[in-house]
């Protein structure tokens, strides 16, 4: 009876697969996109790891290349220009040349959106990126530290649109710049267009009016391997191919910044729809 | 790059020097304060403790709104740290006074030494080496606490740290952390020595 359970329990143990490891970045979008994906996954029937909130783009990255992710959200333009460095590649063959497959496009652009107080853009006024020349003298700016040192950030910007700051940016945990942008702290931060908490908190959204930023299109990256870890992983990850447009994704964001719901619950909700 | 991690460890340094410093002034007379009035000395300390689990980034949340002591920069990481540091130099002071023998307390009484007296001559100066071994703890650990000021744009050696996690760069991480140890072990070296003193004294 003894030899039997041990028997059994090896048996259990064996057939048990290595689950699908689902990472996200460290903002509210990425963590809520993260966890639709791991419910897709798990209605299909995998195992799943959730890792979301594990840090910024390069962590993620360097995540997936290495084996310790599975899949999770990237954005087009963060990976042709922060992660390949080829802005004009074409990104699901320079994916493939790295074991890692291009996925399914969730719907929506979410660029960078530089943020200003509304009460500031109205006063200046501010409409445009190219209108904070005229406060560059005063205007104190504040980043989490990926804008900061991405080639697509602060400083490509500041060299496309010509504008000197006087003050060099304030650096900080990317999840604190909104508060320090609500307080009063720093004038100018740099968020996703996507973000619900530019309408809830009474901010403005620049208008990147010298097209500097590319198209930032959400899609679902994952490795080559991922079915053999969960057979039919990547048919469950592309049956969510388009389901999101901006005004959806914004939607979400605001569910859980502005109304406080739990990620699992709006996540849930969202894919039920 | 020389150029600059001297800089933020110049920062570095200042943040964890003005930290333990105001720690030191608030924490002696806190821990002197607990051992007089146990019942709120109790509470105290309990407060103490429960501050010592509140993540940095929350603390900062919290802190970022609040006039004078909040904001972005230096000064909330600061008040950040000078509250992580209480615990060890607060519960060190109470400990080495609680921990002055009776019969050397009575005596000082019979003497006729009055409650100031007997503080300054007999208590503070037999419970000085674990007061001097909380200041140490709240050194050291203040010297890697405080790579945390980068969060809210604090600067210090905590910089290089961020920036190098935010693009996985392995040597910016280790420009800033192999300061932050270097400190740390100097700063211990150092205290060790002045804590020995205080033992033979």
């Amino acid at each position: 009876m003894k030899r039997f359970l041990a028997l059994a329990l090896l048996l259990a143990a064996c057939s048990q697969k290595k689950p699908i490891v689902v990472g996200s970045k460290n903002f509210t979008e990425s963590v809520i996109l993260g966890e639709m994906v791991a419910q897709k996954l798990e209605s299909a029937g995998c195992t799943v790891d959730r890792r979301l909130n594990m840090g910024g783009t390069f962590v993620c990255d360097s995540a997936m290349t290495s084996g310790a992710l599975d899949t999770y959200v990237e954005y087009s333009g963060t990976a042709l220009e922060a992660i390949l460095k080829q802005p004009k590649a074409d990104v699901a063959a320079a994916y493939a040349k790295r074991g890692l497959h291009w996925g399914p496009p969730l719907g929506f652009n979410n660029t960078f959106a530089m943020i200003v107080r509304r009460d500031d853009a109205q006063r200046i006024p501010l409409q445009s990126i190219s209108d904070l020349a005229k406060v560059a003298a005063q205007f104190r700016p504040g980043f989490g530290y990926e804008f900061v040192e991405r080639p697509d950030g602060w400083n490509g910007l500041l060299a496309a649109y010509g504008i000197t700051f006087a003050t060099p940016p304030k650096t900080m945990d990317l999840g604190l710049t909104y508060k320090a942008l609500a307080s009063n702290e720093v004038d100018l931060i740099a968020g996703n267009s996507t973000d619900g908490l530019i309408e809830s908190l009474g901010l403005i959204a620049l208008a990147d009016d010298r097209h500097y930023f590319p198209r930032y299109d959400a899609a679902i990256v994952y490795r080559d391997d991922i079915d053999k870890k969960c057979k039919g992983a990547s048919k469950a990850l592309e049956s969510l191919r388009g389901k999101l447009d901006d005004a959806a994704m914004r939607r979400l964001n605001f569910e859980v910044d502005g109304k406080k719901r739990d990620v699992a619950v709006v996540a849930h909700d969202a894919l039920g729809r | 790059m020389t150029a600059e991690i001297l800089r933020v460890t110049g920062e570095h340094m200042l943040i964890v020097a003005i930290a333990v410093g105001v720690a030191i002034i608030i924490g002696i007379p806190l821990g002197i304060y607990c051992t007089r009035n146990p019942r709120a000395g109790r509470v105290a300390l309990r407060v103490i403790d429960a501050i010592q689990t509140i993540p940095s980034l929350a603390l900062f949340g919290f802190l970022i709104p609040v006039p004078f002591i909040g904001g972005i920069g230096m000064r909330t990481a600061i008040v950040a740290l000078i509250l992580y540091s209480l615990l060890p130099i607060v519960r060190n002071t109470f400990v080495g006074i609680r921990g002055v023998d009776p019969v050397v307390r009575d005596a000082g009484v019979a003497l006729g030494l009055t409650t100031r007296q007997l503080l300054f001559d007999v208590e503070l100066p037999l419970a000085m080496p674990s007061i001097v071994a909380g200041i140490r703890i709240a050194t050291v650990i203040g010297i890697g606490v405080a790579t945390i000021a980068a969060a809210v744009g604090g600067g210090g050696l905590g910089t290089f740290i961020f920036r190098g996690v935010a693009m996985v760069d392995t040597r910016l991480i280790l420009a800033g952390a192999l300061p932050a140890a270097a400190l740390a072990l100097i700063a211990d070296v150092v205290l060790s020595a002045v804590e020995r003193k205080m033992i033979k004294g």
